[in-house]
This record gives structure tokens, C-alpha cells and sequence, in this order.
């Protein structure tokens, strides 16, 4: 197999884009990505886009090649890929698949989604798709509800308080404030989250990550090829994806996800690196108490110490591992099929010591996507390549 | 047994294993032979949560409680609801299955 490397990134902010649709964000994003890359059109052998809702909240299928020719990209294969809210990371490892593979030298990868212009009531029926309905759907179980049902199981092993969790969103929303792309950062107190309505206990309003519109894109080529264009690449050490239990009650626990453990402990072995090296991941928070059980998932934190870590500041931009630098879901936002794309955009430019919450002497990130109930999962590893 | 306080599963005519459903073929050896039985309505609270917000099919019965069950019998876990859970409710506790609505189970806590 092929080595890949990342050569261009774009990205639309993340936010309300009002009136723009979703087609729209993609391409803005791909065009910013190809000329980043330095890529022609006519290298691009392959596209694949991640989306997961924009047939139930748009009434538009067939979008990798919608984009694909209002890029004027050739006849090549566009794909759309579909897992969730790991759409956007499962579009990644096929492209990486594509390159590695030999079928292609050069591809691109895009995220898009559209939410903001739906009631809350159609985002989460739609966003309720992501369950297997038959079984876990029927009682009127929620993406909230999930992960308050972790918060719970959390608290009574591991003591975690509303504090220690109210650390992760106090950070994110910070590192958010000074991230352009960034759909909600703030200065908050814990007071304030403290007083935000409850959702699912223990899960509170600033718990839950935004409704968001955006999309992202991401040139992948072949690493000679790297090599030759004279700019700075990120390599792909490792690219993985994992399943997990399809049903909320099939998993044998509920405060950690299997699909994550097992896709991180193979990306270790992939990339030949320790969980030590790796100096920052940005992680799948779809809600404040989703970063402390994915940070111990991906072996990143002692278990049962992902709450303490926030607290004590361990996971700041300084600290001992960063974790989600760009603000993460819960800051950023959350257009469920460009977030996997997103994820990796944020540690190129962090790779590439250019990020606005630059991490020091970064070299190696991780990035981290995960799908419905915890069905689908992939972790990627990249280092920053030599010019 | 009262269909009020058990559990639908499916049990495997050819290895026996239990399965909450729903499921076309047996997960351990492929069977096709699931046959529809009741298990008893009794087992430990795994977690729970209060739905304050709700998709919009449910949006009338918020908020509600909604749980995860495992069941004595073989393990079996199951998602339910669970009848007006005080504030503290302790995970871990005995609870067991009081009425069978659409395609899911209320569960009420016991006392200890």
C-alpha cells in the first residue's frame, strides 16, 4: 500500500449560513481546498463526500457529484458515504483507501451539512435516523438522552461532578473565541452553565454541542507526489475505521464506546506510536461529557480521570494533551457530515504551525469521529511531513 | 406469565441463545429458526435519563424517563422507560416491568 499525505484544506465557517444551501458550502470549501493543494482539476481521480441528513432535511440526494461538476472536476467516481455523524471521517479513509490502494493519485475529500434552516424538532427526528429505531427509537431515547445516561454512569463510578464536566465546556468554548471558524465561543462561568436549562439529566443546554450549518474539504495525494509539489504535507500514519454495537442497550457499557477503543488501539499499531506521542486530538464532543469518556477511550487519559484532567486545566492548549483546540463540536458546531473533514482540517493547520490556539512544536495529531449510538467510529494519525 | 410484566425476546430453536430482537437470523449460528417468547420483567438499572426535550413523535409525553435495563435473565438488556424516577435514583437498583406499550417496557424501581 501507498503512503498518503494531505496536501490542501478549505473550509466554510462553521455557523448559520441562511439562504446558502448545502451544495454551496461544499463547493466554496473544495475550491479553497484545490487551490491550496496546488492540485489541476484533471489529477483528481476520485471524490467522496461525507453527509448524513440532507435527504430528510433538504430533499437533496446525489451530492459528490453535484459538487464534482459544479467544480468541473472530469469523470471520475463520486461517492457519498453515510455513517452518522462519522460520515465526514469514514469519506477520509476511503479516499486514503483510493490513493493507497493504487486506483488514484490525487483525491478529494468533502464534509458538508445543513441543519439550521429545520425546527429542533425536525433536527432531532432527523438526527434520530442515526439510532436503530426498532429497538432503541421506540421508548423515545435520544443523542442527549445516550449521553446522559453516560454522565450518570460516570458520576456513580468515577465521582465526576457537574463542575469537573462544566471544565470541558469552559475550555472549548474558550479555545472556540479565538478560532475564525468557529460557530459559538464564549467566556463562561460556571454559574451560567450551571443555570441553562436542563435537556437530559445531568445534561444541560451549554452540555449539548450547537445545530450547525458548514462544510469542509481536504486534497489527498499519493506521498511522492507530496514530495514533489514543494509544499509542507501532513502524512496519514494511520486511517481507521471501526463498528460497534448497533443498539444503545447491546453495548456492555455504556460509559465508554467500543468502537473507539478498538479503532484507537489499531491506529496505535498502524502509526507505530505510543499514546504519548501523540501532542493533540480533536475529538468527537457532541456533548461536554463525550470528551472525558472519548479521551479515555482513546487511551489519552487514565479511566475514570477524564473529568479530573478538564479540571485541572491538563487539557488546555498547554497542557499535558490538548484536547479539541479548535473548540471541538460543543464551540466549533457540529454540521454532522463535515465534521470528520473539519476535524482534520483544524490539525493541519495545527501540523502546519498555523493555527489560531497553535499548540507548541505540534508534529502529531489525532483525530477522532464517532457515529450514532457508537455504531461507527474512525481515528485518524498524522504527522507534519517534510517539505 | 402476563404479557404486562415480561419482555418479548427471540430464542434460538437450534443453539438456544436469547436475543432481545428485533433480528432476522440468530447472531451466534445463523439460524433462521427465532421463535417469539417471554422472559420475566425483572433485572438491574444500568443507567437513566429525563427527556426534556424530545423528537417530535414524542414531543406530547415530554418529559419522560427512559432507562437501560438488564434483565436476569441470560443478561439481556433492553431500553424502556421508567415510571416517575425520583431526582437521585441510584443506578445499580432492582427494578422490574409494570406494562408493555408500543414496542417498549415501563420499568419501576424497587425500594431497597
Amino acid at each position: 500500500m501507498r503512503q498518503v499525505s494531505i496536501l490542501g484544506i478549505g473550509s466554510t465557517a462553521f455557523g448559520r449560513h441562511a439562504g446558502t444551501s448545502i451544495e454551496t458550502l461544499a463547493v466554496q470549501a473544495a475550491a479553497q481546498a484545490l487551490a491550496d493543494a496546488d492540485v489541476a482539476r484533471d489529477e483528481i481521480g476520485a471524490l467522496y463526500l461525507g453527509n448524513f441528513i440532507s435527504g430528510p432535511l433538504n430533499g437533496q440526494e446525489v451530492l459528490a457529484g453535484m459538487v464534482a461538476d459544479r467544480l468541473g472536476l472530469p469523470n471520475i467516481p463520486c461517492t457519498k458515504v453515510e455513517g452518522a455523524c462519522a460520515s465526514g471521517g469514514i469519506a477520509f479513509r476511503h479516499a486514503v483507501l483510493a490513493i493507497a490502494s493504487g486506483q488514484c493519485d490525487a483525491a478529494l475529500v468533502v464534509g458538508a451539512e445543513t441543519m439550521t434552516h429545520a425546527s429542533g424538532a425536525e433536527v432531532t427526528a432527523a438526527l434520530n435516523c442515526a439510532m436503530d429505531n426498532r429497538s432503541d427509537g421506540v421508548s423515545g431515547l435520544t443523542f442527549p438522552g445516550l449521553f446522559g445516561m453516560a454522565w450518570r454512569i460516570h458520576a456513580a463510578r468515577y465521582g465526576t461532578t457537574r463542575r469537573q464536566v462544566s471544565a470541558v465546556i469552559r475550555k472549548n468554548k474558550s479555545n472556540g473565541l479565538r478560532n475564525p471558524l468557529a460557530q459559538m465561543g464564549a467566556e463562561l462561568t460556571d454559574d451560567v452553565i450551571e443555570q441553562s436549562p436542563m435537556i437530559c439529566d445531568p445534561l444541560q443546554l451549554y452540555d449539548c454541542c450547537p445545530v450547525s450549518d458548514g462544510a469542509a474539504a481536504l486534497v489527498l495525494v499519493a506521498r511522492d507526489r507530496a514530495r514533489r509539489s514543494g509544499r509542507l504535507p501532513v502524512d496519514v500514519l494511520a486511517s481507521v475505521q471501526t463498528r460497534g454495537a448497533s443498539r444503545i442497550a447491546g453495548h456492555a457499557d455504556l460509559c465508554s464506546f467500543d468502537a473507539t477503543v478498538s479503532a484507537a488501539s489499531r491506529a496505535y499499531e498502524m502509526a507505530g506510536i505510543r499514546p504519548q506521542d501523540v501532542n493533540l486530538v480533536e475529538l468527537h464532543d457532541c456533548f461536554s461529557i463525550a470528551e472525558i469518556v472519548d479521551s479515555e477511550d482513546l487511551g489519552l487519559i487514565p479511566r475514570g480521570q477524564g473529568a479530573a484532567w478538564a479540571a485541572e486545566g491538563r487539557t488546555s492548549v498547554s497542557g499535558d494533551i490538548p484536547i479539541n483546540p479548535s473548540g471541538g463540536l460543543l464551540a466549533k458546531g457540529h454540521p454532522v457530515g463535515a465534521t470528520g473533514v473539519a476535524q482534520i482540517h483544524e490539525a493541519v493547520l495545527q501540523l502546519r504551525g498555523m493555527h489560531t490556539n497553535q499548540v507548541k512544536n505540534a508534529e502529531i495529531a489525532m483525530t477522532h469521529n464517532l457515529g450514532g449510538t457508537g455504531i461507527a467510529c474512525t481515528v485518524n494519525i498524522l504527522r507534519r511531513g517534510n517539505a | 406469565m402476563s404479557d404486562a410484566t415480561t419482555i418479548p425476546a427471540l430464542r434460538c430453536t437450534a443453539c438456544g441463545t436469547l436475543d432481545p430482537g428485533p433480528r432476522e437470523i440468530c447472531a451466534a449460528c445463523l439460524s433462521s429458526g427465532l421463535e417469539p417468547v417471554h422472559v420475566e420483567g425483572e433485572g438491574s438499572l444500568v443507567a437513566w435519563t429525563m427527556i426534556r426535550r424530545a423528537p417530535k413523535n414524542f414531543r406530547d409525553e415530554a418529559p419522560y424517563a427512559v432507562c437501560v435495563v438488564e434483565l436476569d435473565t441470560a443478561g439481556l438488556r433492553v431500553t424502556g422507560r421508567l415510571l416517575d424516577p425520583a431526582k437521585d435514583l441510584p443506578i445499580g437498583i432492582r427494578v422490574h416491568a409494570i406494562e408493555r406499550r408500543n414496542g417498549y417496557s415501563i420499568f419501576e424501581g424497587k425500594s431497597a
